[in-house]
């Protein structure tokens, strides 16, 4: 080995542990706030609780079994999922247009996109405040629906409302990541291809898609995750008639106070979190 | 034809010229001069305001851009990042409903002929830019257009590059008798390859004739200038169909008129010679005295800059081994052939 080289070695070597020197800060405060805690609630969810609340000594898989026998949490973990999917889908049908329009504004861009996220800076308790006071029974649409002597529909205290309210809560995300995902795409590309002989549709599903598609995929996602783990406003305009994981964690942990079966519930969330991932991991890589 | 946009004044206005089957014909200007916006207007990506657009005898103005049969080569290259170079060049195949096998083969021999076989499974960004620009070439070729339209396609590449494709493009262009309209604000790269130029300037037109007819009779000084470097001189119609400038009397390539008149002579047409040669101009020769004031050597030429009666002259000799004879403050006498003295009376200057 060379002089030059042997210094080159120790250059990296230095960078290297100065590179673990600045991430060592960041590394233990996940620890400490993230991994930690997530080990305590697995770890917990192997106990049980008595009726009063007070977990039971030792390690076991009854609170496991019982959830798992429990047919009322199988279709409540099968709520979740198609509601968190269908949210998403909705989202992302309102969310593509107008995030196409957006990027594709040449005046008034910059106060376009923040018109477009400006939702996210009222709290989302408040936001659902406000549908609660637009969908309620005595609220604003039905009360339109009513003055041209229709019959409005429920549209509170049911899934219906929590689909509505939450679709316009993730709509920010969404198009945040749509906007991200859209830079890829040069209009002149749109111009190559109709000049090859391609009508708008074709231009749309051949070009603009397919390079749409990393955005749309990354939204998904986010949109997804935070629809399943959201409890807020499922439980205010579900009126606690629509079970979720979510809101079920939060009865279990607070109200009933049962804290191993919360703790299993999380796991089980975050399983669900971590196989929406690994298809979005998958996907990507077709997309690419 | 004409193009508005909104109220501003026209970019492209009164805009008329035809193109001949198999003919490359190139639209020079300065940048925002309308050359490309009129490449816009015949690809259909841009309305015209007014006018027509005929290709072939059919009108083709008012029809949608992918029902035009054009092959466009855009600036940039334009290639779909998403799709392989086999794919980018199969598009307009696949939207013109040709057979899967008719596909792989005019794909694979459109390939061929911009000399890119074995890249067909690569994408777009794995590739150099000369190679992006040769499957953006095949890619507008394979789909037979009735024009192949490019846009500025020289511009991205550097200078050694841009000669070979320069000539590359010719040569297919020839060779499928490809009808040809070749955006460009270089005008080397017009002269070097097109069969006729149309020399635009804001918007308008300021002549259409071969790289000859523009070089040694441009209609206007703008097109004078914007072909290569040339000397301008002011003078004064005399009755005799002399000019007068300063006091010196020069001929040149119009037999008179009268007022103000525009001289211009390009730099390498002057020859220099030492000062008290016999000789004081002819019908067919112009002579002047000088002193040189500046030389620049620039390589392959010398640079004189030349004071005169009549202003500052610019002249231009190759270089040669022997050793420049003149030093500056030489008196010097300048002469150049009557017939290379454009000149441009005062109405057609503008």
């Amino acid at each position: 080995m060379t002089v030059s080289a042997l210094e080159a070695n120790d250059a990296k070597r230095g960078g290297r542990s100065l590179l673990s020197a600045l991430l060592l800060p960041i590394v233990l405060v996940n620890i400490l706030v993230f991994v930690a805690p997530v080990a305590n609630l697995a770890a917990m969810s192997f106990r049980s609780a008595a009726a009063t609340g007070a977990m039971i000594e030792g390690f076991n898989l009854s609170t496991w079994s019982s959830l798992i026998s429990d047919a009322y949490y199988w279709s409540m973990l099968w709520r979740t999922v198609w509601i968190g999917a269908l949210i998403t889908l909705v989202a992302l049908v309102l969310s593509y247009p107008l995030a196409l329009f957006v990027s594709r504004a040449t005046r008034a861009k910059a106060l376009l996109i923040v018109l477009c996220i400006s939702p996210l800076l009222i709290s989302a308790v408040v936001r659902t405040y406000g549908w609660m006071v637009i969908l309620g029974d005595q609220g604003f649409l039905p009360a339109m629906l009513r003055s041209f002597n229709l019959t409005p529909p429920r549209l509170i205290n049911n899934q219906l409302g929590v689909i509505i309210g939450m679709t316009e809560i993730l709509m920010p995300y969404m198009i945040l990541s749509l906007l991200s995902g859209f830079g890829k795409l040069d209009a002149t590309l749109e111009q190559a291809a109709e000049t090859l002989g391609a009508g708008p549709f074709t231009v749309f599903r051949r070009i603009v898609l397919p390079l749409s598609m990393p955005g749309i995929l990354l939204g998904c996602l986010l949109c997804f995750v935070l629809a399943v783990s959201s409890f807020i406003t499922p439980k205010m305009l579900g009126g606690g008639r629509v079970a979720l994981l979510a809101t079920e964690i939060y009865d279990q942990a607070i109200v009933t106070l049962n804290w191993p079966v919360a703790a299993c519930l999380s796991v089980l969330i975050l399983i669900v979190f971590g196989t929406a991932l690994l298809f979005y991991g998958q996907l990507s890589k077709i997309v690419e | 034809m004409e193009k508005r946009y909104g109220s501003f004044a026209p970019s492209v206005a009164d805009l008329s010229f035809s193109l001949g089957q198999g003919e490359l014909l190139g639209l020079l200007g300065p940048s925002g001069c309308g050359k490309t916006t009129t490449l816009r207007m015949i690809s259909g990506l841009v309305q015209a305001t007014s006018g027509t657009i005929r290709v072939g005898g059919q009108d083709v103005t008012h029809l949608p851009t992918y029902r035009r049969n054009m092959g466009v080569m855009f600036q940039s290259y334009a290639l779909f990042p998403h799709m392989t170079i086999a794919e980018n060049v199969a598009f307009g195949l696949q939207m013109r409903k040709v057979r899967k096998p008719d596909i792989a083969t005019r794909v694979a021999s459109a390939l061929a002929m911009v000399r890119l076989d074995g890249v067909a499974d690569r994408k777009p960004r794995e590739l150099s830019g000369g190679q992006q620009q040769r499957v953006a070439l095949a890619r507008a070729l394979v789909v037979e257009p009735d024009i192949l339209l490019l846009d500025e396609p020289l511009s991205n590449l550097d200078a050694k590059l841009r000669d070979n494709m320069r000539n590359e493009i010719r040569e297919i262009q020839q060779r499928l008798r490809m009808t040809t309209v070749f955006v460009t604000h270089d005008q080397t790269e017009a002269m070097a390859i097109c069969d006729r130029i149309v020399v635009m300037n804001r918007g308008k037109l300021e002549q259409i004739g071969t790289p000859l007819d523009i070089y040694e009779r441009p209609a206007t000084p703008m097109v004078a200038e914007f072909v290569g470097r040339i000397n301008r001189l002011e003078g004064q119609w005399r009755n005799d169909g002399a000019i007068a400038v300063g006091d010196s009397l020069i001929r040149a390539n119009a037999n008179g008129g009268t007022g103000r008149v525009l001289i211009m002579i390009r730099p390498h047409r002057i020859d220099l010679a030492a000062a008290g040669e016999p000789g004081a101009g002819s019908p067919e020769e112009n002579m002047v005295a000088g002193t040189i004031r500046h030389i620049t050597y620039v390589g392959d030429t010398l640079q004189y800059a030349v004071a005169t009666a009549g202003g500052l002259l610019q002249v231009e000799k190759a270089t040669s081994s022997a050793t420049d004879p003149f030093q500056p403050g030489d008196s010097v006498a300048l002469r150049w052939k009557t017939r290379d003295t454009l000149s441009f009376s005062s109405e057609a200057t503008g």
